[in-house]
């Protein structure tokens, strides 16, 4: 019996140790397997040869100029879902609470302009200059609650998106809860958003929400089409890219809320 | 690991961007050419290396001490780039397969040696590569040109074993398919 393609891969990348010597004896009994052996390793022997273009020098300064740019001011402590699924309850309650106090605040007109659509950021920070201290430290506030909020949206999303097509069945325990308290914090943010004239925002929340709500209503175990469609939904809104975007606009946000209060007021 | 990465990593958590610095700097040309491997284009692979320090650096708080920086810098690279073909508009990949095909169909056969040097071979390879999907693309580098372990390739891409193996089977079978007007008598069957 010759030994199948799949098999003298795996005997190419040493990932076959138990059939190792049953099949260097084949192989030198089979010309037939033989020379499938020396097509398969010619092939890889060529892949071998190919070497990508070295970038070009001084690429490694550029690079670090690119990557400072897009740097938050201290790395993030970082979690996964299944690590922190005891802390969501709290960590929810107390965006809510947040996102609360901000509505009130941007509802009561007391400091309205620093309420500013993130679009309109540099407006909202000159604004900013000008108001009292107390309504930038809410703000600061409340672009890191909106920063923790996006983040594990991100998590969320790639680990959603980087399952494997076999992941459908397997069990979303954790996505579901986590989820489910992203929808809750995600719904008081929209409300905000709208309240403050930041319709941008608020769409984009409510986006977000339609495909949460499908991740935490979905059955413990996916099939493998509604997973799927799942996937695609956020593939084709390109929600990752989005929730990617507006975590950068929040972050110059903070370090430009950061600059104004820093400087000569 | 390496000396200075495990200084440069606990300084970096604590916020020094110069010790970050230090890191972009050590490992940028390296995670470049796995970005090129996988998206086959110079600005592409850029973009991917500037995303995978950034994600490395908000991920700085994950990374075990007893790793090596180096192969965990490569698990971002991988799915950093995985996420970015994903982004790119779907007709840059039909227009890949398109290349693909057309260059399967031409039974162009140089001799060996001016392909090598005519750095033939690395564009052929880089758009026979360019036809495999994304999770085959980084399933058969990381093993091929990483030597990561069926295991390693299943917790960085979170796939199962079978899910692994079978992207790997699949990925040298059309590289063997993408390659064949190469392997001139020696072409398989």
């Amino acid at each position: 019996m010759h030994v199948s393609e799949d098999d003298l891969i795996l005997h190419f990348y040493g990932e076959a140790p138990a059939d190792e010597q049953r099949i260097d004896e084949h192989l030198r009994s089979c010309p037939a397997c033989q020379t499938a052996w020396m097509e398969l390793t010619d092939t890889l022997k060529l892949v071998d040869a190919a070497t990508p273009p070295e970038p070009g020098p001084g690429f490694e300064r550029v690079m670090w100029a690119r990557v400072q740019r897009e740097l938050p001011s201290a790395p993030a402590r970082q979690w996964s879902f299944r690590a922190m699924a005891p802390m969501t309850a709290l960590a929810a309650s107390l965006v809510a609470a947040v996102a609360l106090g901000y509505a009130w605040i941007a509802h009561s007109q007391v400091a309205p302009a620093v309420v500013a659509p993130l679009h309109d950021a540099p407006t909202a920070i000159r604004t900013a200059s000008t108001s009292v201290n107390p309504s930038k430290a809410r703000e600061r506030v409340l672009l890191t609650a909106l920063g923790d909020h996006f983040a594990q949206t991100e998590v969320l999303l790639v680990e959603l998106m980087n399952a494997p097509e076999s992941g459908a069945g397997a069990e979303f325990e954790f996505e579901r809860a986590s989820a489910d308290d992203l929808v809750a914090s995600g719904r008081l943010y929209r409300e905000t958003a709208r309240q403050s004239g930041d319709l941008q925002l608020a769409q984009m929340l409510d986006d977000l929400e339609s495909v949460l709500v499908e991740v935490a209503r979905s059955p413990n175990k996916m099939t493998r089409k509604d997973f799927n469609s799942l996937r695609t939904r956020i593939d084709s809104n390109g929600l990752l890219f989005k929730v990617r975007a507006v975590t950068n606009q929040i972050h110059d946000r903070q370090q430009d809320l950061m600059t104004v209060s820093e400087g000569p007021l | 690991m390496h000396a200075d990465d495990v200084a440069a990593v606990a300084k970096a958590r604590d916020g020094d961007q110069d010790a970050f610095r230090g890191l972009v700097e050590r490992h940028s040309r390296s995670i470049y050419r796995l970005a090129y491997r996988m998206t086959g284009r110079p600005e592409d692979a850029e973009d991917v290396v500037q995303d995978t320090f950034v994600r490395a650096y908000r991920q700085l708080g994950r990374f075990e001490a007893r790793s090596n920086f180096a192969t965990w810098l490569y698990r971002i690279g991988f799915n950093c780039a995985i996420d970015y073909m994903r982004a790119r508009p779907k007709r840059e990949s039909a227009e890949t397969h398109d290349t693909l095909d057309q260059m399967t169909r031409e039974h162009v056969n140089p001799s060996m040696d001016d392909l090598v040097y005519a750095g033939e071979i690395g564009e052929r390879v880089q758009t026979a590569l360019g036809g495999l999907s994304a999770q085959e693309r980084a399933a058969f580098l990381m093993r091929h040109y990483h030597g990561c372990s069926i295991e390693e390739i299943c917790q960085s891409l979170g796939l199962k074993t079978n899910a692994a193996k079978h992207s790997i089977f699949r990925a040298v079978k059309k590289m063997r398919v993408a390659l064949k007007p190469l392997m001139g008598d020696k072409a398989c069957t």
